[in-house]
């Protein structure tokens, strides 16, 4: 092959890496999703824009959490403490949890901090 | 012309990827809280479920409310400590001493008379707070999950882990540097919810502890705030300008007592105890909102004043 060939093939690799070097690293910026996670497992990844209700029903327990205006709490829970409905609706912040029943909600999008003290 | 081929095509070489790490990452309930483990390197794998094991181990000792546990068999008088175990216990009254008794492990009959054990809460009057002080019953609530991160960190050394962030119900343990060589960056909690207070960055395995009047507490029938971090002195919730104590140190346990004790202690008398003692670095955050760092810590994204050594 022709050196320009391999210039030009060279070249077109080199910006394929580099968009995919970009692609791969950049930060995800999905803030306003939050995520529901039961017994450590992820059940639902929720778009904080669109209003719904959804049900979490285990061994454990019941939490029923509500994604409203663009916010998403907890409104109904069997546990004894009811800690996970005094959160109120969140849209970022540390993760809502309900101990007893082993529910939580994170917010992702707020990928920045490698863990919350507190 | 060729010379650039062949630098082109090193330098393609170098764009390449490295292998893959792996990564393992699990949500576990223990010790009453969550935990959050992180774990990157060829042994994450095997790393993630030793670490399980070992917080299970450590929860189904130490516990102080589970009657079935070594320190309730220990608080009723039936069992003696193995040199593990009491190594334990002598480090807790070390720590009760070096903070002048604001770090104190022997609180359970108090923290139950509250009941923020059984969550059936009661504010007592003095007569019963004086029957139960003294009565020396054992409770490492103030000390375990440090004491668990630093354990985590032990058993990770020897094994192919490059790197490691665990959130232990709010205590945050590093381990090892990211491949970016940035630091580790740990939000600080905002008291007041919303968002974090700031953001504090730690090279290495470092822990970073935060006590917090926010964290539990019960709103009595006198319509006050009683929350769960008790001044040994008073046998009282600790009531002073604070609402949260960040401990940054590379010791998990000191960490943990220590942001009890700071708490306990106050802003004054806390930044005094740190100006006479090295070793670890704090944040303060006052129930009106400022924040006060030592000088050694490496705070962002807020707005603090920055407590010297000299002063």
């Amino acid at each position: 092959m022709k050196t320009k060939t391999w210039i030009a093939l060279i070249a077109g690799l080199l910006i394929i890496c580099l968009f995919l070097s970009v692609w791969i690293f950049l930060p995800g910026k999905d803030a306003g999703y939050a995520q529901v996670w039961s017994e450590g497992k992820l059940l639902y990844t929720l778009d904080l824009r669109v209003d719904r209700v959804v049900t979490v029903a285990t061994d454990t327990g019941r939490n029923v959490i509500t994604v409203k205006d663009g916010r998403i709490g907890v409104t109904e829970a069997d546990c004894p403490d009811g800690y996970c409905m005094q959160r109120g609706f969140c849209s970022s912040g540390p993760q809502i949890v309900c101990l007893p029943n082993r529910l939580v909600i994170r917010f992702i999008g707020q990928q920045e901090a490698d863990g919350i003290t507190g | 012309m060729k010379k650039f081929l062949i630098i082109f095509l090193a330098l393609l070489t170098l764009s390449g990827c490295a292998p893959r790490e792996e990564k393992a990452s699990e949500t576990i309930f223990c010790m009453d809280t969550v935990m959050d483990i992180q774990i990157w390197g060829q042994d994450a794998q095997t790393a993630l479920k030793q670490v399980k094991t070992l917080l299970q181990e450590l929860e189904a000792t130490w516990s102080a409310n589970d009657g079935k546990s070594f320190l309730a068999a220990l608080n009723r008088g039936e069992v003696k400590p193995n040199a593990e175990q009491q190594a334990l216990l002598d480090r807790a009254e070390e720590l009760s001493r070096y903070t002048g008794g604001a770090f104190d492990p022997k609180l359970l009959s108090l923290m139950q008379l509250w009941g923020f054990a059984s969550e059936i809460y009661h504010v007592p009057d003095e007569a019963e707070i004086k029957k139960v002080m003294k009565d020396g019953r054992w409770d490492l609530g103030a000390l375990i999950k440090g004491y668990a991160a630093e354990r985590i960190v032990q058993l990770l050394e020897p094994l192919k882990v490059s790197r490691a962030v665990m959130n232990l119900g709010g205590n945050v343990q590093t381990y090892g540097n990211k491949p970016d060589g940035t630091a580790w960056r740990v939000a600080i909690q905002n008291p007041n919810g919303g968002d974090p207070v700031g953001m504090v960055s730690v090279e290495g395995s470092e822990a970073v502890v935060t006590s917090g009047n926010y964290q539990r507490y019960f709103i009595g029938d006198d319509g006050k705030r009683y929350h769960h971090i008790l001044d040994p002195q008073t046998g009282a919730p600790a009531d002073n300008e604070l609402s949260s104590v960040t401990v940054l140190c590379a010791d998990g346990a000191k960490a943990d007592a220590l942001s009890t004790a700071l708490f306990v202690m106050g802003l004054e008398k806390g930044s005094a105890f740190w100006r006479q003692n090295p070793g670890f670095e704090v944040v303060f955050v006052t129930q009106t909102g400022e924040v006060y760092a030592t000088e050694g810590v490496n705070l962002s994204h807020c707005e603090f004043e920055v407590l010297s050594r000299e002063d």
